[in-house]
């Protein structure tokens, strides 16, 4: 059975290979579809990566009550010994930001001020891929570089490059686990406020890490409450909720995305659906013959079948295959209000696109196949 | 062997009518047919006379609406459209007028089709389609696409084809009807020939009386029926 499936299956290659233009130009269709859906899906699970709270997460932001944007938002530093006070506090790292852009754009370049001898202690998942942690403890005005935004701007260790007023050389490139790292530039604290117009002993925000996830809401209440009656009010939040509400509008237009997605999908539904059908219509007494030879219904429209399949999987194949690369190759990161979303491809998401066009290559040739296996044998070998 | 072992094909009362627009039309009305096994049987007659009509419902691609049809000893009346497609494959070659051979497969590829559902492996299927191309004549030509062919070089593919499958009976529509007259008298060399030195029985619909000189036997239709029959 499985043999014969094969030998259906190869038939079904062999019309698609020699038929050349006719399965260029569908493939090119549906390599295009799934380029756009694969694009659009890398972006909504970004976003659903930086945004969504997971059980394991620790880790709160201390903002300025009532702004929105890391320009605005001034905390005093010493808030920090305050802050590491309270009860089910792990460790608190004061976060001076500077973005190039506070608007949303695709372009962001965002440095991170922190006192340079806790960054490894706060952050031991980065990693250092290329240039030296040690260079960086020593130079003041050293830079450790995501690599996204090092590929992106072609950075390596030693340039030197300016950002947001910002002149930076940089020691070393980090990875982390945490998509943001990758896409800005750590700078030492002290460095950063004094080249901004707010000075010494003023911070965006600080990082707090907890002891566990169940600590996180009391701890943030009490932080609140702390500073309450201060001069500058905070408001804390679990990182990845303060994320998806400072970035609401960029969260918005990723979110109109998915429509785009549903539209690649359905365009790709459509053009198999047709392609197959063309086909089924151009072969009507070419698939009578087949039955005239012993080949049973079933047979000849499993043959169709596989030919929609094929051109779901060989174009999804290319489609996304070129999406992952170009995401690969050319790296983008979303920026709103000081907040980054890297676009990361994922291998789960090529996967799940040629899989789905799988399931589209299949629901599109269903109404082909059926027309051809049902269609009467005398009356096809007339056409 | 007796005479019922002897013969191939048995019509009784075999009726075809179908609908064309509001009027019926009935190609085969009552027709009464017995063939022989290793019989060489050519069908003549006018245009619309029920020739193809009975050749498709003998083939087993069409189905009888009243009468009874037994060909190679099986009812062909009481298969399901699965197991008519499967019965074809092993007891019928079927010849087209125009050839039909599958564009996109080399002459090699398109006489294995109805092998294809077997369960045979790689190797035996290519001993047989080699053997088959060999028979015709055309083992030299077994790569080429059918564009590559001449019109009676893509005839001898499609017997091959039909062949392939040892199949007791070949039924042939018009054969040499789009060929010119050497590849004519090749094709109809090789009918004869599979006829005589192989057994095979063939029923043979053309219009063309040098055609018909090959056969064992001539029936006339007309309207639907029997008119006469000679011997060749």
């Amino acid at each position: 059975m499985f043999a014969k499936g094969l030998r259906l299956m190869l038939l079904a290659a062999k019309q698609l290979v020699r038929h050349k233009v006719r399965t260029v130009l569908t493939l090119c269709g549906v390599a295009s579809g799934m380029f756009l859906y694969t694009a659009v899906q890398t972006m909504q699970h970004s976003l659903d990566k930086a945004t969504r709270m997971r059980a394991a997460d620790t880790t709160l932001v201390v903002y300025r009550e009532n702004r929105f944007c890391p320009e605005t938002s001034r905390l005093p530093e010493f808030y920090e010994e305050e802050i590491r006070r309270i009860p089910g506090v792990r460790e608190v790292i004061p976060i001076k930001v500077t973005v190039n852009n506070c608007g949303a754009s695709l372009d962001v370049i965002t440095f991170r001020g922190v006192p340079q001898n806790r960054l490894a202690r706060y952050a031991p998942e980065i990693k250092i891929v290329d240039g030296a942690y040690e260079k960086w403890l020593t130079r003041d005005d050293g830079a450790l570089v995501g690599k996204q935004l090092a590929t992106r701007r072609g950075l390596q260790p030693g340039d030197a490059f300016e950002a947001a007023g910002v002149r930076v050389v940089v020691c070393g490139i980090i990875d982390s686990p945490l998509p943001q790292d990758n896409s800005v530039a750590y700078v030492h604290l002290a460095f950063l406020q004094q080249a901004s117009r707010h000075g010494l002993g003023v911070v965006t925000q600080f990082n707090v890490r907890v002891n566990a996830s169940e600590d996180l809401n009391p701890v943030a209440a009490a932080i609140d409450a702390r500073f309450r009656s201060e001069t500058d009010p905070t408001i804390t939040q679990p990182e990845k909720a303060f994320l998806a509400q400072t970035a609401g509008e960029l969260i918005d237009l990723i979110g109109f995305t998915r429509w785009i997605g549903l539209g690649a999908v359905l365009a790709v539904l459509g053009l198999i659906g047709n392609a197959v059908l063309l086909v089924v219509r151009g072969r009507v007494c070419e698939n009578a013959v087949l039955q005239t030879v012993g080949f049973p219904g079933t047979a000849v429209g499993f043959v169709v079948l596989c030919e929609g399949v094929l051109l779901g999987l060989f174009g999804s194949g290319i489609g996304a295959g070129l999406a992952t690369a170009f995401l690969v190759w050319r790296p983008f990161t979303f920026g709103n209000e000081g907040q980054t979303i890297a676009l990361v491809p994922d291998a789960s998401l090529f996967v799940n696109g040629v899989g789905l066009a799988l399931l589209l290559g299949m629901l599109a040739s269903l109404w082909p196949a059926w027309v051809a296996m049902r269609k009467p044998i005398v009356e096809s070998l007339r056409t | 062997m007796n005479d019922h072992d002897d013969i191939l094909i048995r019509c009784h009362e075999l009726t075809k009518h179908y609908r064309r627009g509001d009027r019926t039309v009935t190609p085969l009305q009552a027709l009464d047919l017995l063939v022989s096994r290793g019989e060489y049987l050519a069908l003549m007659g006018p245009s619309g006379s029920g020739k193809t009509t009975l050749l498709n419902l003998v083939a087993g691609i069409d189905s009888p609406s009243e009468g009874k049809l037994e060909v190679c000893g099986q009812d062909l009346t009481q298969l399901s459209r699965g197991r008519l497609a499967r019965w074809r494959a092993h007891h019928v070659g079927y010849i087209f007028q125009l050839y039909h051979l599958v564009p996109v497969l080399t002459a090699f590829e398109n006489v294995e089709l109805p092998l294809l559902l077997d369960d045979l492996s790689r190797r035996e299927r290519r001993e047989r389609v080699e053997s088959t191309l060999a028979l015709v004549g055309l083992d030299d030509r077994m790569h080429h696409f059918p564009r590559e062919l001449s019109g009676g070089q893509e005839q001898r593919v499609a017997i091959a084809r039909a062949l392939v499958g040892s199949p007791e009976l070949l039924v042939a529509d018009e054969p040499t009807g789009d060929l010119d007259r050497e590849a004519a008298d090749a094709v109809l060399g090789l009918l004869r020939s599979l006829s005589r030195e192989y057994g095979k029985t063939i029923v043979m619909v053309t219009h063309d009386p040098r055609a018909a000189q090959a056969a064992d036997r001539i029936l006339h239709l007309e309207k639907g029926r029997l008119l006469e029959q000679e011997g060749a």
